[in-house]
């Protein structure tokens, strides 16, 4: 197959980029900016699988091609990528910095979509790295203290990751005699290169510990790059692993170990971590640690059983796309939120943010809830000792999201995250529309799409209710809690008892009246009675009374004897009468 | 077929006989004297083209004069040669044009362009010399050729430079000179060939051949920077950016490296080096170097100064590829001469472009230089970046074959050794970067915007260069590319 499709995927938002130093073709770019991942796109779409094509002269032996697992990959990376696109072509309509993040945008874009189609270990190397350097430019853009601090941060644990990538590669490929990644899989790598290989993509996917970048720096980025920050370039990471790693041949039972510990660790320490946030975005930020938790737990379970992995890895798939579109439109949410003016606009999109909300969170049949399902599913296959736990912290992940959405609602109102100055605000309200449309279809559109590897999705079950139910009690809980400890204990009591009061106030009162009425009744009742038997003639009062008595008991006494005796002739009753004696009657 | 023998001859006088007529020259004279530079560099690259490709068909050029019985003035053009005459070709053209823009209206230009041509003549027939002596020759030229361009500004500061850089090259020399008798005495020839000619002394009195790679490897090791010997480099960076760019990435610190190169496969032999057992302190030694140099990189505030220091850190991986004796690491080292060459050359141009257009030589000065000077500093991060060895960079290529090679001989600390020297690197280019694209800029550097600050003499050298060390990377194993040549040397050096 030839190169120029790969070639033409890979050009168009590279050119672009370069284009965007000519100030004559700047406003065509940014025109541009939402069509850039479309030959991407396309070839993902229309392509007939596999594709593999190659240049030997280019970096160490270039292959580039598809396969099923990239193909979904390439389709989800694209279109949040296009969303991301067009929102950031609005939102930067009128930023000094505009070309600097035009720039950077692309020149990761371009990273992050070569990455996908790579099948040689340099090549991924080669556009991993200028997508991770890229989106310094991203996470700096603003140029405030906390943007300075989340780039630094961020630039730091890159170079640790990209370091412990390289070496880790420079074993893999040593110990496979092959660049291409098929070779690096079918291999029974050494525990070092397994390792440090793991740890340069965990960095990207902000496993904890190794996470401490992602929040702030999906905080501090402009909207639309957070949107790709952590619906698309995150799951580089997760592709990393999947494309270099020997999973479901060779079994890795310490770095299983670690990497399950670690995703349980991650899913439950971030909610920890993010309800504490203020910033809308950050929340959002390590909602995304806790939902790679989840698919570190994935990863884990295929290290440890590689048995299990051709059940887990559809999943992975799935799920990775699902947190792409539903997170893509939190963010781009958020921007849309930040952008609108009027309290019932912003109302309006609060209400649209609660559905990827609900998403994420896996409310019944959304892909959220069947994605976990599916992987409780395929986690059947491994190991049954630590299955109970999994389905467990599964479910509860579901109730941590709940929370850190919550927290996020909330968050959005009270800490409001920046607007430009001048934005078209239907504009930027048109792709987050589009993702929420897109997250709420996922399930119903990937069977389409994802073919055969579809199938553990549509077989799960739809879900359980109580994990989001138990979170939004929770929420609302805290919610309560929370305005208590702001309007003050005492006066929250007060507060919250004053219809109990007004209650026991009106009955006091009704109490008192009774209480009098009663007084004035025991002055009055001696007197009464008295005068009611004269005027009732005791005697004869009482006579009349026996005499109504007895015939009372009589009436009543027959009227039982009568529901005792035996319906004579009751329809259906085909027996002899001697037969209705119960058989102890009978001689 | 050897349809002209003599080509060798030819290149090594493009640039020894441009001398002579530009010493000539009247200082005014500018136009013929830049046409003569340019003519002869250009002529140099199209003799250094044909002869690569008779080269890559099989061709061996072999000049010989014997002087004294015994003692032959001899030129060979093999593959390695190539290398080191395709570097020095390439990038004098670029580096006169660089120069003519820079010292457009400077004093000496006369004396400054004859020093020059020497020096490039020099470093020619360090690559084309077929024996030790004829190398001696050729490298003691070069040590007496730099040195007026070093102290060409005349300055005190220059003075001294040239001094301290005298008197290190100057007892290098007087080493050299001692291990080449030693080397004739012991062996008998001083040829270079292939696999060595020390293989009966070695069997013989390993201690005298111990004894001898010390002193020429120490003698070497004073021009390729090799940590204690590295001090006059740092020291020398106050040069014109033109002559530093050339002594950095070309002239002095490669005939150093190259040297060693030729000591190591071609007079001993790399296995019976590894046999004698000095391969592996070499290596130790090229590791402490690569260290230490980063590490003093990162302190310094003058640009150049910090240039100067990852030099010191970056010749030493060439050594650290050649002394790891394992084929893959001397494909990366033999890469790296090249690759290096052009991020440094590079490295140092965009320093004195700053220097000219902004006055910025200090790295705390840097703030918004890359909004001043977009091209320039486009250049310059793709050079820092594929210093720190990111893909597709040239950098890149040669740090993934050393990694290699250093597996390949089972040794896995390499690979350390390397990730600690790209995270120095990272640490001590990033901010530079960060610095010249995030950062507003300083009153002092905002001007007029849109206007070119810099003849287009200075910009497009970089330029080439900064496209060479992307073409390098991303077209590594495309025929003719570096990577591909030295695979070929490399295989003739390891007899394979």
């Amino acid at each position: 197959m030839s190169l120029a499709p790969f070639v033409t995927a890979l050009a168009l938002p590279l050119l672009l980029a370069l284009a965007l130093i000519w100030p004559q073709a700047r406003s065509l770019v940014w025109r541009m900016m939402p069509f850039a991942p479309l030959p991407a796109l396309a070839l993902a779409l229309l392509g007939d699988l596999p594709m593999h094509a190659q240049a030997d002269w280019m970096i160490l032996g270039l292959q580039f091609g598809l396969d099923e697992i990239s193909r979904l990959f390439v389709i989800f990376t694209g279109l949040l990528w296009c969303a991301a696109g067009a929102s950031a072509r609005h939102w930067m309509r009128h930023d000094a910095r505009a070309t600097s993040f035009g720039v950077m945008f692309l020149m990761a874009q371009t990273g992050n979509l070569g990455l996908l189609l790579a099948l040689d270990a340099a090549s991924f190397y080669a556009f991993f790295a200028p997508m991770s350097f890229a989106s310094y430019g991203l996470v700096l853009h603003s140029r405030t203290p906390q943007a300075q601090g989340a780039a630094r941060l961020y630039i730091g644990f890159v170079v640790l990751g990209e370091l412990a990538l390289f070496a880790g590669l420079a074993l893999a490929v040593a110990q496979a005699g092959s660049f291409h990644v098929a070779d690096l899989r079918a291999t029974a790598l050494s525990d070092p290169a397994v390792a440090l290989m793991m740890i340069g993509l965990c960095v990207k996917l902000g496993i904890m510990p190794l996470h401490f970048w992602l929040p702030p720096a999906h905080g501090a980025a402009p909207v639309p790059a957070s949107a790709v920050l952590s619906g698309a370039m995150i799951k580089a990471g997760l592709f990393g692993m999947i494309t270099l790693l020997p999973l479901g041949g060779v079994t890795y039972a310490d770095h299983g170990t670690v990497m399950m510990a670690a995703g349980m660790v991650t899913i439950f320490a971030a909610l920890l971590l993010g309800v504490q946030q203020t910033s809308p975005k950050a929340v959002l930020g390590y909602s995304s640690v806790s939902q790679m938790g989840i698919l570190a737990l994935g990863l884990g379970a295929g290290l440890m059983v590689p048995q299990a992995w051709v059940a887990i890895l559809p999943v992975l798939v799935f799920l990775a796309a699902h947190h792409a579109l539903a997170k893509g439109a939190l963010f781009l949410g958020t921007g849309a939120f930040a952008a609108q003016t009027g309290p019932a606009a912003k109302l309006a999109v609060t209400l649209a943010l609660l559905l990827p909300a609900f998403v994420l969170a896996g409310l019944p049949a959304s892909s959220g809830a069947l994605g976990k399902e599916a992987l409780k599913t395929a986690f059947n296959a491994g190991s049954p000792v630590w299955l109970p736990w999994l389905t467990v912290a599964l479910s509860l992940s579901g109730v941590a999201t709940t929370l850190l959405m919550a927290r996020y609602v909330a968050m959005i109102w009270l800490h409001p995250p920046g607007a430009p100055a001048k934005v078209t605000q239907e504009a930027v309200l048109l792709p987050f529309l589009a993702l929420v449309g897109a997250s709420l279809a996922l399930p119903l559109v990937w069977v389409a799409v994802a073919g055969t590897l579809a199938a553990p999705i549509s077989q799960a079950a739809p879900g359980a209710l109580w994990p989001v139910a138990l979170g939004v009690a929770m929420a609302a809980g805290v919610a309560i809690h929370a305005h208590a400890q702001r309007i003050g204990p005492a006066v929250f009591l007060a507060q919250i008892t004053a219809p109990g009061r007004a209650l026991a106030l009106r009955a006091d009162s009704i109490l008192a009246a009774k209480r009098r009425a009663a007084r004035r009744l025991a002055h009055a009742m001696p007197k009464a009675i008295g005068e009611t038997a004269m005027r009732w003639r005791l005697g004869q009062t009482a006579i009349a009374g026996l005499i109504a008595l007895t015939l009372l008991l009589e009436a009543g006494g027959s009227l039982r004897g009568e529901a005792a005796m035996p319906p004579a002739a009751q329809p259906g009753a085909a027996h002899p009468p001697g037969h209705m004696l119960p058989p102890y009657f009978e001689p | 077929m050897m349809d002209a023998p003599l080509l060798p001859l030819f290149i090594l006088l493009t640039s020894l006989l441009a001398a002579p007529v530009l010493f000539s020259l009247p200082e005014r004279a500018a136009r013929l004297r830049t046409g003569i530079n340019l003519g002869m560099a250009g002529l140099k690259v199209a003799l250094v083209a044909w002869l690569s490709l008779k080269v890559s068909q099989g061709v061996i050029y072999d000049l010989r004069f014997e002087l004294l019985p015994g003692l032959e003035f001899k030129l060979q053009a093999d593959p390695l040669a190539i290398l080191f005459i395709a570097l020095s070709a390439v990038l004098w053209l670029i580096t006169t044009i660089y120069s003519v823009g820079y010292l457009e209206h400077g004093p000496h230009r006369a004396r400054f362009f004859g020093f020059f041509s020497l020096c490039v003549a020099a470093t020619v027939g360090i690559a084309l010399s077929g024996n030790l002596f004829t190398f001696l020759l050729f490298y003691e030229l070069l040590t007496l050729a730099t040195y007026p361009l070093v102290i060409h500004r005349g300055t005190a500061e220059a003075l001294r430079a040239g001094r301290i850089y005298l008197i290190y090259t100057l007892a290098g020399g007087l080493v050299l000179l001692l291990g080449t008798l030693g080397l004739w005495v012991l062996a008998g020839t001083t040829d270079f060939v292939p696999g060595g000619v020390l293989a009966y002394v070695v069997a013989v009195n390993p201690l005298a051949a111990q004894l001898l790679f010390v002193v020429l490897i120490g003698a070497l090791g004073v021009k390729a920077a090799l940590f204690p010997f590295h001090v006059w480099l740092p020291i020398a960076m106050v040069a014109p950016a033109p002559v530093s760019a050339l002594l950095h990435a070309v002239a002095v610190v490669k005939a150093g490296a190259f040297g060693i190169m030729r000591v190591v496969y071609e007079v001993f032999g790399i296995e019976t080096a590894q046999a004698l057992g000095v391969t592996a302190p070499l290596a130790v030694l090229a590791g402490v170097t690569i260290i230490y140099g980063s590490l003093k990189a990162i302190t310094q505030d003058d640009i150049k100064k910090r240039l100067a220091y990852s030099t010191v850190s970056q010749v030493s991986y060439i050594t650290l590829g050649v002394a790891l004796a394992s084929p893959l690491a001397a494909v990366g080292a033999l890469a790296h001469l090249i690759h290096q060459g052009l991020m440094k050359i590079t490295m140092f141009m965009v320093a004195g472009n700053l220097a000219e257009g902004l006055g910025v030589k200090r790295v705390s000065q840097m703030d918004g230089v890359g909004r001043a000077m977009p091209g320039s500093m486009l250049a310059f991060t793709l050079a820092a970046l594929g210093m720190i060895g990111l893909p597709p960079l040239a950098g890149f290529v040669s740090k993934w074959y050393l990694a290699q090679g250093g597996l390949e001989a089972g040794q896995a600390w390499v690979i350390e050794l390397l990730l600690g020297s790209s995270l120095l690197n990272a640490i001590y280019f990033m901010p530079m970067l960060h610095r010249a694209w995030f950062r507003d800029a300083a009153p002092e550097t905002t001007g007029a915007p849109g206007r070119p600050r810099i003849g287009w003499m200075l910009a497009v050298p970089p330029a080439a260069t900064a496209a060479l060390v992307l073409i390098a990377g991303g077209f590594a194993n495309a025929p003719f590319s570096p990577l591909e040549w030295t695979r070929f040397i490399v295989a003739i050096e390891y007899q394979e």
